[in-house]
């Protein structure tokens, strides 16, 4: 059943997001391959850049503390994504919904403490190759109403 | 740490999905949609079994390419269409060239490969700040 496309231009969020020291470690070793244990996130694989875990290495580096690992932006942007498609009246059926495409754009780093303001907007509804597709831009911004992160999210739902 | 490019340049990460990474992943991202960690949802879903989150793909993607300029921080842009899933003991392996080359951003072309040699990522665009 095709989505309405009606529904082009509805908006989601604003949603908050306080950005946490031990999320972004979490984050970054379970990105790196870590294997979580008995309370902690594990050991970093030997790739992992200190800059993303260790206090000590990263308050020497260039920016002064522990940096998000640049797609733990996904944490809290996917928010308005995942609010359109689990909107009721869009009437997606979640469990044929795939992640088709998507686009993030980084204007700065992130660190523990900020504060991450998303809004979204449902972008396009098409339908193609007998698939429907649902694309959300998202902006994030900080404490300081900086517009740290964009992304686009395109969503498919097989037939 | 002061390294030159240049447009051609190549490089190489390779990543295994272990048995339980969707489940991880799932706990540090918060995306616990069933298809990632319930083998019996992804059959229902007609998956064939649970897929990793595409968005842990994207992230080794960024991964190789932080690698390859030294630094996650750098990382300013990431484009990608997920091909086909990658599944739990899959093998996959990302080669990256470099595609352009301005004043401070470097442009890189992804493609990521199974150990069946099936593309999952083709024609990623990564995009990283060399000031």
């Amino acid at each position: 059943m095709a989505i309405d496309k009606r529904f082009i231009g509805r908006e989601y969020g604003p949603y908050t997001y306080t950005i946490g020291a031990e999320k972004l470690r979490e984050f970054a070793l379970a990105v790196g391959g870590a294997h979580p244990a008995a309370g902690t996130p594990g050991e970093p694989p030997e790739h992992v850049s200190p800059l993303l875990y260790d206090d000590a290495a990263a308050k020497k580096g260039p920016y002064g503390d522990i940096i998000a690992f640049p797609s733990f932006a996904v944490v809290f942007a996917i928010r308005p994504f995942g609010a359109a498609v689990a909107d009721p009246e869009l009437g997606v059926n979640l469990l044929m919904l795939v992640h088709g495409e998507q686009e993030l754009e980084f204007l700065d780093v992130m660190r523990p403490g900020d504060v991450m303001t998303t809004t979204g907007r449902i972008e396009n509804i098409y339908g193609k190759a007998g698939m429907e597709f649902v694309v959300v831009a998202t902006e994030s911004r900080n404490q300081r109403g900086d517009v740290v992160v964009k992304g686009l999210w395109t969503g498919v739902i097989r037939s | 740490m002061a390294r030159t490019f240049q447009v051609g340049d190549t490089f190489t990460h390779v990543r295994e999905c272990d048995l339980y990474r969707p489940i991880y992943y799932a706990g540090a991202s918060g995306d616990f949609n069933p298809i990632h960690i319930d083998p019996e949802v992804g059959k229902v879903a007609g998956l064939n079994g649970v897929i990793l989150q595409g968005l842990c793909t994207l992230a080794w993607a960024v991964e190789a390419v932080g690698l390859f300029v030294g630094d996650p921080g750098r990382i300013r842009k990431v484009k990608v269409r997920f091909s086909r899933p990658v599944r739990p003991e899959d093998v996959v392996t990302f080669e990256g060239k470099v595609i352009a080359l301005e004043a401070d951003r470097l442009t890189t072309e992804v493609t990521a490969t199974n150990q069946r040699g099936e593309a999952v990522l083709k024609g990623a665009i990564v995009e990283a700040s060399l000031g």
